[in-house]
C-alpha cells in the first residue's frame, strides 16, 4: 500500500518509531530467535493454554514487524521472508493497541526469562507511547492521563480535598496519640524527609497515610509533606508517553528542590517507586541533589537504628510477600521488604516464585485502568491465585498499590481467604507508642486556610454536594456496584461509615442477582461495566416486576452514556453523579433519594 | 582434487568470508548509529551488585542455565540449545580443517568426535524442526526465515558429518556440496536470524547493566 493511502495516525506512529528507537531498543528489537523459550514465563500465556497470541515472542513481533518492515533492511527488501508487516489504517493500530495494552502487564518476567536478553517489556512500552501519540488508548489510560497532566495527579484529587484529608488524618493522629503535636506538617522547609504518596491513599485509603505520619512522628522524623507536587506516581510509565512521564517526575523534583528537602521518600508504590526512583530523572532530563529511597527503607531503617520500636507479637497471623515487578524486576528492591516483614510480623511464609521471577499480580502496566480487559486480567490471575493459595498465609502483603486492588481482585474472583495490606500498616499495628515528640510545623488546617482563595477560584463545585451535616444511614441497606474494585471500597467505606449496610456487586449481573436476594433500599450503578452494560442492567431492572420499585442511583465516570438511560422508556433514575464523586456529594445525594433528614 | 573442489575450499570460502564481515560491519555500525540510553539514576538495590557484575552475569547467562526460570525448567531444551551451537562451531570449523589442517582427519579419534558432535547437532535440528513445525507456539511465531534457517543448518549438519572423513573415494560431490553450502550460509547469515549472535553481546550487555545498576542482576532466588 503506498504512503498516500496510510492513515494519519498510522503514517505517525511509523515516523515517530524512529524517533523513538535507542539501541537498546534496536537490539531487542533485532535479537529474538523466536526460540520460545519465555513464553512459558507469562502469566497470561499460562491462563490461557493453546492460544499463541498471548506468546510474549508473538507480542513483541506484533512491534517488530513495524520496525522490520520500515528500519530494518531484510524487512524493507524481503517483508513476507521475515513477516515484515506495516500498519495502513486506525483499525490496525486498534489491533496493535489491543496486544501492548490488553495482553501485557509489561512486568518484565519474559525479559529476564529470554536467553537474548530481549527487553519487550521496555518496547512494549514504546508502542503505547507510540498509540498514545496519536490518540490510540483505552479509554481509562486517556482520563488517567489527563488528570495527570490538568490536576497533577492521576486520580484527580483536587489540592483542597487533599489538604483535607491530611487536616483530617492529622486530627485522627492526635486523638490516637492524644498529642497535639502529632499533626502531618505541609510545606516545612529545610526537612530531612520530604513524603510523597499515591493519590489512591489520599482518595481511598487514607490510613496508609496517617500510618505513615504515626512511624514519622515517633520516630521524631523532621518531615512534611508537600502541598503540590505530591504524587509519586507517574502514568507516563504504564501509557509509554515520555513527556508526560517527564512533566511528572519534574513536578515531584523541583518542588522537593523549592522546599530544599534532603531525602524523598516515596511510600509503597511499585510503580510510583519505579518511576520516581529509577525512571524519572530519565524522563525528566535532570539530575537532582537530594536522595531518594523508598518508604520501605525508611522504616527498616528506624526500626534498626532504634527510632522506632516494634513488637511482632502483634501481628500474628500468617502472612506472605508479593513482590511487586516493578519493585523486583527494576529496582532490585527485594531484600528489605523480607527484612522487615520479619520485624514486625511473627509468621511469615515465602512465596514462590518470589522477588525477580515472582508473578504480576495482574493488575501491572495499568491494568486496572483498563476496565475492558478485565475478564482477561481475572483469567490471567488463575497464576497468581494458585501461587496464593499455596503459601496458607491469610494475608498477603505488597509494597504497592497497584498491586493491593490487583491482589484484592484476584483473592476476590478466585475466592480466597485472604485479605491483603501493606507494610506501612503492619509497621504501625507493630508500633510501640512512647511519650510524645514534639514536631513544630504549621498544619494541614493552617494551609488549607491560606489556600482557600486560590483553590475556590479554581475548583467546581457539584450543584448537590452540600455539607455533610450527618443524618444516619443506619438501617439502610445499599448496592454498590462498579467493575472498578477502588471506587466499591471507596464508595462502600463511606456509606458504611455513615451507619448503611453495603452489598457489592462488580458487574450488572451480579447485581440484578443480588438485589433480588437481598432486597435494598437503594442501589449504585456504573453505566461502563465490561459485560452488560450499566444502561442493559438499568432497563433491565426497571421491566423486572420484583426489581422495578428499587431506586436506582446512577455513578458514572462516562458523563456521555448519561443519554443511554434517560432514551430508554422507564421510570428515570432516582439520582445522578459523576466520577470523581467525594464524600460530602454521595452523602448528600443518597440521603436526599432515601430521603434521610439531617440531624 | 579438482579445481573446482579447490575453489570452493579456498576461493570460496574466502570471499564468502570476506562478504560476510563486510555485511557484519555495515550492521554494527548501523546498530551503533543508535544513541545508548543513559541511566541517570543513583544507583538501587543492596549495594552489592553494580553495572559491570550485571553485564559480566548477563553475558555469562548463557552458560548458567539455573540462572533463568526458563532454562530451569526446559533444561532438555538448553542441552539441546548447547548440542546444536557446538556443533555450529564444529562444522564451521571443519571448513577451516580440511583446506588447512587435513591431517588432523587422519586421527580416527577427531574423525569419530567431530562426527558424534555434528550428527548430534543433525538430530537436535530435526527435533527442533519438528517443535517449530508441530508446537502452536512456536508455530505461531515462525516466520519463513525461521523454518528456511533451520532447515539450511540441519540439511548442512548432515553433509559436514559426511564430509568429516574428508574422502573423495566415493567422489567429490559430498565435500563439494558441503563447502557451497557452507559459503551459501556464510553469505546468508548476515540477512537472517542467524545473525542473532552478533546481537547477543549487545542486548545482553545493555540489559545487564542496567539491571546491574539497578540492583536486579545477579538474580537473587530463594527456592
Amino acid at each position: 500500500m503506498s504512503k498516500q493511502t496510510r492513515s494519519y495516525n498510522a503514517q505517525k506512529v511509523i515516523e515517530r518509531m524512529g524517533k523513538k528507537l535507542n539501541r537498546q531498543i534496536v537490539g531487542s528489537l533485532t535479537a529474538c530467535v523466536h526460540c520460545g523459550m519465555c513464553t512459558d514465563s507469562c502469566h497470561y500465556v499460562l491462563a490461557n493454554p493453546g492460544d499463541p497470541t498471548y506468546a510474549p515472542a508473538y507480542k513483541a513481533d506484533q512491534i517488530r514487524k513495524i520496525f522490520k518492515r520500515h528500519y530494518d533492511w531484510t524487512g524493507r527488501v524481503l517483508p513476507w521472508w521475515v513477516k515484515a508487516k506495516s500498519v495502513h489504517s486506525d483499525e490496525d493500530l486498534e489491533t496493535l493497541k489491543d496486544t501492548v495494552f490488553g495482553k501485557c502487564t509489561n512486568c518484565r518476567r519474559c525479559t529476564v526469562n529470554c536467553p537474548m536478553g530481549v527487553d519487550y517489556a521496555t518496547f512494549n512500552r514504546m508502542a503505547r507511547g507510540l498509540l498514545v501519540s496519536v490518540g490510540i488508548m483505552p479509554e481509562g489510560v486517556a482520563v488517567v492521563s489527563k488528570d495527570q497532566w490538568e490536576i497533577g495527579n492521576q486520580m484527580g484529587v483536587l489540592k483542597e480535598d487533599y489538604l483535607e484529608t491530611l487536616d483530617w488524618m492529622s486530627e485522627e493522629l492526635q486523638d490516637e496519640l492524644k498529642d497535639e503535636t502529632a499533626v502531618i506538617p505541609v510545606d516545612k522547609e529545610d526537612a530531612d524527609v520530604v513524603y510523597s504518596i499515591n493519590p489512591r491513599e489520599a482518595k481511598y485509603d487514607p490510613r496508609t497515610i496517617s500510618d505513615a505520619a504515626k512511624i514519622f512522628h515517633i520516630a521524631g522524623e523532621n518531615w512534611t509533606m508537600p502541598s503540590e507536587g505530591w504524587d509519586m506516581t507517574n502514568f507516563g510509565l504504564f501509557s509509554g508517553d515520555d513527556e508526560l512521564g517527564g512533566a511528572v517526575a519534574r513536578k515531584l523534583f523541583d518542588k522537593v528542590t523549592e522546599l530544599r528537602g534532603k531525602k524523598l521518600v516515596i511510600s509503597e508504590c511499585g510503580h510510583g517507586y519505579r518511576s520516581t526512583r529509577c525512571e524519572g530523572q530519565n524522563w525528566a532530563g535532570m539530575d537532582v541533589d537530594f536522595v531518594m529511597e523508598s518508604s520501605v527503607n525508611t522504616m527498616l531503617r528506624y526500626v534498626k537504628e532504634g527510632r522506632i520500636k516494634v513488637d511482632k507479637s502483634r501481628n500474628t497471623i500468617p502472612v506472605t510477600f508479593h513482590d511487586s515487578c516493578n519493585n523486583a524486576r527494576s529496582c532490585g528492591l527485594t531484600e528489605e521488604p523480607r527484612e522487615l516483614l520479619n520485624l514486625v510480623c511473627e509468621n511469615f511464609t515465602e512465596m514462590y516464585p518470589n522477588r525477580a521471577e515472582n508473578y504480576c499480580c495482574t493488575g501491572g502496566g495499568g491494568a486496572m485502568s483498563m476496565s475492558e480487559y478485565t475478564p482477561r486480567r481475572l483469567k490471567s490471575g488463575k497464576v497468581k491465585a494458585e501461587q496464593l493459595a499455596a503459601t496458607g498465609a491469610k494475608i498477603v502483603v505488597t509494597s504497592c498499590h497497584n498491586c493491593v486492588d490487583g491482589l484484592q481482585d484476584v483473592i476476590r474472583h478466585y475466592k480466597l481467604d485472604m485479605k491483603v495490606t501493606q507494610l506501612v500498616n503492619l509497621v504501625a499495628d507493630a508500633l510501640v507508642i512512647p511519650e510524645p515528640v514534639e514536631v513544630v510545623a504549621p498544619t494541614p488546617a493552617e494551609v488549607v486556610a491560606a489556600v482557600t482563595a486560590e483553590v475556590e477560584k479554581a475548583v467546581p463545585v457539584e450543584a448537590d454536594a452540600g455539607p455533610d451535616a450527618g443524618g444516619s444511614l443506619a438501617g439502610y441497606t445499599i448496592l454498590v456496584t462498579d467493575d472498578e474494585p477502588d471506587f466499591v471500597v471507596f464508595a462502600s467505606a463511606i456509606l458504611e461509615d455513615n451507619g448503611a449496610k453495603v452489598l457489592q456487586a462488580h458487574s450488572g449481573e451480579e447485581a440484578m442477582e443480588i438485589a433480588r436476594r437481598e432486597t435494598p433500599d437503594l442501589m449504585t450503578l456504573d453505566l461502563g461495566m465490561p459485560g452488560t452494560s450499566g444502561s442493559e442492567v438499568f432497563e433491565a431492572m426497571r421491566n423486572d416486576p420484583d426489581l422495578k420499585s428499587l431506586p436506582i442511583f446512577i455513578i458514572t465516570g462516562q458523563p456521555e452514556l448519561r443519554k443511554l438511560i434517560y432514551e430508554r422508556d422507564v421510570r428515570k433514575p432516582e439520582g445522578y453523579l459523576d466520577k470523581p464523586i467525594n464524600e460530602q456529594g454521595l452523602l448528600t445525594n443518597i440521603r436526599k433519594v432515601l430521603n434521610v433528614s439531617r440531624t | 582434487m579438482s579445481e573446482l573442489l579447490h575453489f570452493a575450499e579456498h576461493q570460496l570460502q574466502e570471499g564468502a568470508l570476506l562478504f560476510m564481515a563486510v555485511v557484519y560491519t555495515l550492521r554494527l555500525t548501523w546498530l551503533l548509529r543508535f544513541k545508548a540510553g543513559k541511566e541517570r539514576q543513583a544507583a538501587t538495590g543492596l549495594g552489592d551488585t553494580n553495572p559491570r557484575k550485571g553485564f559480566l552475569y548477563s553475558w555469562a547467562n548463557v552458560a548458567m542455565p539455573w540462572a533463568m526460570e526458563s532454562t530451569r525448567k526446559k533444561l532438555f531444551i538448553y542441552v539441546q540449545f548447547v548440542i546444536f551451537h557446538v556443533g555450529v562451531v564444529a562444522a564451521i570449523g571443519l571448513s577451516f580443517v580440511i583446506p588447512y589442517g587435513a591431517h588432523l582427519l587422519e586421527i580416527p579419534w577427531v574423525v569419530l568426535a567431530l562426527q558424534i558432535i555434528i550428527g548430534a547437532a543433525g538430530l537436535v535440528g530435526i527435533m527442533r524442526i519438528v517443535r517449530r513445525v508441530g508446537d502452536v507456539y512456536m508455530r505461531a511465531i515462525s516466520s519463513p526465515d525461521d523454518f528456511f534457517s533451520l532447515f539450511l543448518l540441519t540439511s548442512w549438519f548432515g553433509f559436514a558429518f559426511l564430509a568429516v572423513p574428508n574422502s573423495t573415494a566415493n567422489g567429490e560431490w559430498i565435500l563439494m556440496t558441503y563447502f557451497f553450502m557452507t559459503a551459501f550460509f556464510l553469505m546468508y547469515v548476515p540477512f537472517s536470524k542467524i545473525s542473532h549472535y552478533l546481537y547477543y553481546p549487545f542486548t545482553r550487555y545493555y540489559l545487564g547493566k542496567t539491571m546491574g545498576h539497578r540492583g536486579v542482576f545477579p538474580i537473587r532466588r530463594i527456592s
